[in-house]
């Protein structure tokens, strides 16, 4: 499960990937979204970043069910991150980035 | 007569065990750890063992250090200092044939699981070389980076001696070159002396110790420690010619001199860790 959630995330990035490089306004490989989300006693912690080392601070983040309804919206603190009381059921978190910048990661892949 | 490369690096090795020591410039402090560049947070287990990287040892015993300390730097957030002493445990590390103090760490995943850049900064309680009557203390830095999001790989560590990479430490193709200042309170030491090593064997961290074959055989004595200076601004340029660990230092640049009134030379050393293409 683990690795599937992971080819999930490459699988994303690589898209973005295609799509940065298809559009007119190029933006930067460089800069290419970053999430992970670990598993607190009471809350989920997600940080995200960029892989240029820019800030993600304000940017939005959505915790969504299995059917890609919004369970959750909220932005990013001044540090990149973002928590949240976990849902009962399965859930995956996206970061949005920027225009083709979305990365998205699993419940299922979260762990301490 | 000519003495063929594994023959002299033989005899060498084998002279070394006899000698009272080797020359102070061939010791190495490690601060291994298998992977600098994680793709998640994990658990981290580190080897702190004061050795010869290239022959695999022999290995000195250090003692108690004085400091073990992370710093991890997010953008937008301040830096945070984690002490990791409570981590440390004295162990015996195999190197050369003989059996020497040094001590292992087990750092858990919670404690280095935040994206980001972890900067890892080892102060060791000075090693007195009995063979030449003078103290070594050598400050050593190793980087880990999770998830691919630099930070503050780059930043200096206000120690009193140091080396201040210009490349990222933790992702570099085999052939490329890695740069970095040499400084000492924070400043830069123009043309100060800085030999280059290669970690030469596998390390196993259950065995505690080096192990198998070394990965490369030196042609000449000179070959197993590079030596180069720095540049008029203290930068120095590493050549990364195989994959693995290349550890750097600059020797003898501390403005403290004496210890327990003999000499010191108080040295910085920074791993690099290498990648092939493939």
């Amino acid at each position: 499960m683990k690795e599937k959630s992971h080819m999930e995330r490459i699988v994303i990035v690589r898209w973005v990937s295609a799509a940065a490089l298809l559009a007119p306004c190029a933006a930067a490989w460089a800069h290419a979204p970053v999430l992970d989300c670990y598993i607190e006693p009471d809350k989920v912690h997600c940080e995200a970043g960029f892989s240029d080392g820019s800030s993600a601070a304000g940017r939005p983040v959505k915790v969504l069910d299995a059917q890609n309804k919004v369970l959750l919206e909220g932005k990013l603190d001044q540090a990149g991150v973002f928590e949240f009381k976990p849902p009962p059921e399965a859930y995956h978190v996206t970061f949005v980035g920027g225009d083709h910048h979305e990365v998205t990661l699993y419940s299922s892949n979260f762990s301490k | 007569m000519k003495i063929k490369p594994f023959f002299s690096s033989t005899l060498l090795f084998a002279l070394g065990g006899f000698l009272p020591s080797l020359p102070a410039q061939a010791h190495f402090q490690t601060l291994y750890v298998a992977e600098s560049a994680l793709e998640r947070g994990d658990n981290l287990e580190f080897a702190l063992v004061f050795t010869h990287p290239f022959q695999g040892g022999p290995t000195m015993p250090m003692s108690e250090p004085r400091s073990f300390s992370m710093t991890s730097y997010r953008a937008g957030a301040e830096p945070v200092v984690t002490d990791l002493r409570k981590y440390l445990r004295p162990i015996e590390w195999e190197g050369g044939g003989r059996r020497a103090a040094a001590y292992q760490a087990s750092i858990p995943r919670e404690v280095v699981r935040s994206l980001g850049d972890h900067v890892f900064l080892l102060e060791p309680e000075p090693y007195l070389e009995a063979g030449e009557d003078m103290y070594i203390q050598q400050f050593t830095k190793v980087i880990v980076n999770v998830g691919g999001v630099p930070s503050g790989w780059a930043n200096t560590q206000n120690l009193p001696v140091e080396i201040q990479p210009l490349s990222r430490p933790y992702a570099n193709w085999t052939g490329g070159i890695f740069r970095a200042i040499v400084l000492s309170g924070g400043v830069p030491v123009p043309f100060a002396k800085v030999e280059v090593e290669y970690m030469n064997y596998a390390v196993d961290l259950h065995k505690r110790g080096f192990g198998g074959k070394p990965q490369i055989r030196a042609p000449h004595p000179a070959y197993e420690r590079l030596s180069a200076l720095a540049d008029a601004n203290g930068v120095v340029a590493v050549g990364l010619p195989k994959a693995g660990w290349w550890g750097i230092a600059a020797l003898d640049i501390g403005a403290e001199k004496v210890h327990k009134g003999k000499t010191m030379s108080q040295d910085a050393v920074l791993w690099v860790q290498v990648k092939d293409m493939e």
